[in-house]
């Protein structure tokens, strides 16, 4: 174990999106206009066009059949068409049986008895190296195929709702970008030939070149606000017409900052209002992404009532009473909304609504939040995890410390799952008896994923969760010191000798990687935290349906 | 305790059905002038192996043989259930004749007890810890102690060169020395008393009055290093019993099935 390994430090562009990107694509890609277009002189030369161009994109052909994006996916990546034309099936949808998903690699019997038995634990972070010498592409799908094929192509076409998009259309940058999963179905209907290219060069190329940065907040506005508000259930009632002149007519707001978690971890965040209690409302606020606050003025202080994300709205009730009785003095808002980190918002006008939803709407809405129901202290949980930005996590492992016996078979069970490298600690902040300990919340809006050079942190295509690529990981700690909880771990890594591999250069620095819960990907079974918790004290819980209740029973 | 309870509600019943599943045919083959001691033997000693499993259970996580909490609730309520098949085994004597058998039922009886007691630990003590506060894993507490006791000392020289005077570091070497060397009041903590908090303020309040004002600001530091060191050792005394049970029951319960596997051999050879 003292003998010391050397190898090169990994850097930007070691884990290519297509390794086996071919001179031809590459100067195809290099000649299209999308590419000259761009003022490469504006790029620094750690980050040049040629290099986003050679390492951050890739070229897919589809064959007639082949899934492009796959609505629900988590995708990192957008596309360019170069050739041919796509399809999106807009309605009904394509059912969810034929769009086949990849299921991810499940550890057999045999494996886990052979990691029962051959478990070399008593050394920390083993890797194997060689690995990282025949560095391949990046997380994500294979050739930029969803590896799902649709049989009878013909059938869509004559069923659906489609629209053709055709060459030099731009799409999936939404999902890239905002780190929301996809909203539609995109597929081959003939042979096409299309340019994928993953966000962090989308990020350089946007940072870098105004035309670029310019085109893609334009389409960002228009797509977002066409695929919402189709899916807002009190504008399904309206003809295409009409919802041509909403979709014109509402606004797109932005409040709060993309990167939060940085004033957050500094101790110092903001939550700017977006409408405040007792004003008159100008419209129905939709969230987009992100999570607003809902308060209330209660005593001297502002009392939490609940939390919206992406998909809630606010202020439908408000502004269907003064519509309904203009003569009324409470025509105010009901509460306070304001932005917890970064939040996208539609606004649709008073003056739509009053033309196009109100007359068909056949009953009031329901008041949305009150106190009469709850207590100071049932909300205190919220109210803390809020502050907290627990709200984030939808895997968050939280911890009864009233029946924790503090024996620590959750600890030793994670680290019999990975290699003997437990990847959580359980400690963490505590309220009342509850405990958020230190382990990847798989957040709805992971912002760990903002910096990473690489791709290396990425959506699990099938499950969502927030996994780390250890391959493509060149350790430069970003996502760790991204994430607002402190949930990531930089580790330095040895092989399977048991020596510590050290940088070629000659600094000598330890090569050091990412470590966090992967939610035992690819365990059946689940996460084995919870399994092995002897008491039923752990689980993995999503804030917005726990409230204090007992769990694992 | 009612989460607990409900827990244990699905094993009980089925450990109840178990028993009179049991009891039945013990009474049958009485009837029937069989050997029922045969039958309660056997039985008791497949219930000795299926507890024992639990552990095994808890090695084997990559597999899915059910969450370990359903093992645990299952555990409890069949190590009540082999309290009554082992009565029944032995006709109501909680001691038998015989020397081998004693030994056994010796072993029996401590399993049994030390089960006992740890479902009564598990339940009480995670609720007081969290009342206590200060919640720290339990191998970070030696260093933590090492660290409180750094800072009193740092504290107490601080106070010497800063008013010249010997006082309270003569004081500290008499008195609160011996309290932060080490966890203090284990057995105080673990009955739920507050002797700690109670010495340590009287040792404090005793020597104040022969202090300067300056010198009083050492005390007070002091004195909030020892109230954390007193959650500290609480926190100790606690973890140290919820772990510490384990090593009684598990060990002694190896052992009852060791001496358990050669009781059936014997009963067998002079069976024939």
């Amino acid at each position: 174990m003292s003998e010391a390994a050397k190898i090169d430090r990994p850097t930007r562009w070691d884990a290519a999106f297509d390794a086996d990107m071919t001179d031809a694509d590459f100067e195809m890609l290099m000649a299209r206009p999308e590419i000259t277009d761009i003022d490469a002189a504006s790029f620094p030369n750690s980050v040049s066009v040629e290099g986003i161009v050679r390492y951050d994109m890739r070229v897919n052909r589809y064959n007639p059949g082949d899934i492009v994006v796959r609505e629900g996916d988590y995708g990192n990546s957008a596309f360019l068409i170069l050739e041919g034309e796509l399809v999106i099936a807009r309605s009904p949808g394509i059912p969810a049986d034929e769009l086949g998903r990849l299921q991810a690699d499940r550890q057999g019997i045999m494996q886990r008895i052979t990691n029962l038995l051959i478990n070399n634990s008593w050394i920390p972070e083993v890797r194997d190296t060689e690995r990282y010498t025949n560095r391949a592409s990046s997380a994500g799908t294979q050739n930029g195929k969803q590896g799902a094929f649709l049989q009878d192509v013909p059938a869509i076409m004559r069923d659906q709702d489609t629209i053709i998009l055709n060459e030099g259309t731009l799409f999936g940058e939404l999902a890239a970008i905002g780190r929301v999963p996809r909203s539609i179905t995109i597929f081959a209907e003939k042979a096409a030939t299309v340019m994928e290219i993953r966000w962090q060069g989308l990020r350089d190329i946007m940072k870098f070149d105004k035309q670029w940065r310019q085109t893609i907040n334009d389409r960002y506005r228009q797509t977002a606000l066409d695929s919402y508000l189709r899916q807002i259930e009190i504008l399904n009632d309206i003809n295409d017409e009409e919802f041509a002149e909403v979709t014109e007519k509402c606004l797109f707001e932005t409040f709060g900052t993309f990167d939060w978690n940085i004033t957050f971890k500094r101790g110092n965040a903001t939550e700017p209002i977006i409408a405040r209690e007792g004003d008159y409302p100008d419209g129905l606020l939709v969230i987009r992404a992100g999570f607003a606050r809902v308060t209330k003025q209660y005593g001297n202080g502002k009392r939490t009532l609940t939390y919206l994300s992406a998909g809630d709205m606010y202020g439908l009730d408000e502004l269907y009473k003064a519509w309904k009785d203009p003569d009324t003095d409470s025509g105010g808002l009901n509460c306070t909304i304001s932005a917890l980190g970064y939040v996208d918002i539609i606004r649709i006008p008073l003056t739509v609504l009053e033309q196009h939803v109100f007359p068909n709407m056949q009953s009031a809405p329901e008041t949305q939040f009150s106190l009469l129901d709850r207590t100071v202290s049932e909300d205190a949980l919220l109210e803390w995890a809020i502050d907290k930005r627990f709200m984030n996590g939808t895997q968050s492992m939280v911890i009864d410390m009233h029946k924790c016996v503090r024996c620590d078979d959750c600890v030793r069970a994670c680290s019999a799952t990975h290699g003997g490298n437990p990847r959580f600690r359980r400690e963490g902040q505590i309220f009342d008896q509850w405990m958020v300990a230190n382990s990847c919340m798989h957040c709805q809006d992971p912002v760990c994923m903002i910096g990473c050079p690489t791709g290396a942190i990425h959506r699990s295509i099938e499950t969502g969760s927030v996994l780390i690529n250890d391959d493509a990981c060149i350790g430069c700690a970003t996502c760790a010191n991204s994430c607002p909880y402190s949930n990531i771990v930089m580790v330095p890594i040895r092989n399977k000798k048991g020596a510590s591999i050290i940088d070629t250069a000659e600094t000598g620095q330890p090569i050091i990687k990412a470590t966090k819960c992967d939610l035992c990907a690819g365990r059946p079974g689940g996460p084995a935290c919870v399994k092995a918790c002897p008491h039923g004290a752990l689980d993995r819980i999503d804030f917005r349906d726990f409230h204090g209740e007992a769990f694992g029973e | 305790m009612t989460n607990f309870i409900n827990r244990l509600t699905l094993p009980a019943v089925i450990v109840v059905l178990v028993f009179g599943v049991l009891f039945y045919a013990i009474e049958t083959a009485k009837q029937n002038l069989e050997d029922s001691v045969m039958i309660s033997g056997w039985v008791l000693f497949g219930f000795f192996v299926i507890l024992a499993l639990l552990n095994v259970r808890k090695k084997l996580i990559a597999f899915n043989f059910g969450a370990v909490r359903h093992w645990v609730s299952f555990h409890i309520a069949a190590g009540v259930l082999v309290i009554a098949i082992f009565l029944l085994h032995t006709e109501g004597q909680i001691i038998p004749l015989g020397l081998y058998e004693q030994v056994l039922a010796v072993l029996f009886w401590s399993v049994s007890v030390t089960g006992v007691l740890g479902t009564i630990i598990i339940n009480v003590y995670p609720r007081r810890l969290t009342d206590t506060g200060g919640e720290i894993i339990y191998d970070a507490i030696p260093a933590e102690v090492m660290a409180l006791r750094q800072e009193a000392e740092n504290c107490v020289i601080d106070c010497v060169n800063s008013s010249g005077q010997a006082t309270l570091s003569d004081h500290y070497s008499e008195t609160l020395d011996w309290f932060f060397r080490r966890p203090r009041f284990y057995f105080n903590h673990l009955l739920g008393g507050d002797r700690s908090s109670a010495w340590v303020n009287k040792h404090v309040e005793e020597v104040r009055r022969y202090l300067s004002e300056n010198e009083e600001t050492f005390l007070n530091q002091i004195l909030r290093l020892a109230l954390a060191k007193s959650t500290l050792d609480r926190q100790f005394s606690c973890q140290d019993l919820m772990r510490k049970w384990l090593l009684f029951h598990v060990p002694l319960s190896i052992a009852l099935i060791a001496v358990s596997v050669w009781h059936v051999i014997m009963v067998h050879m002079y069976a024939q």
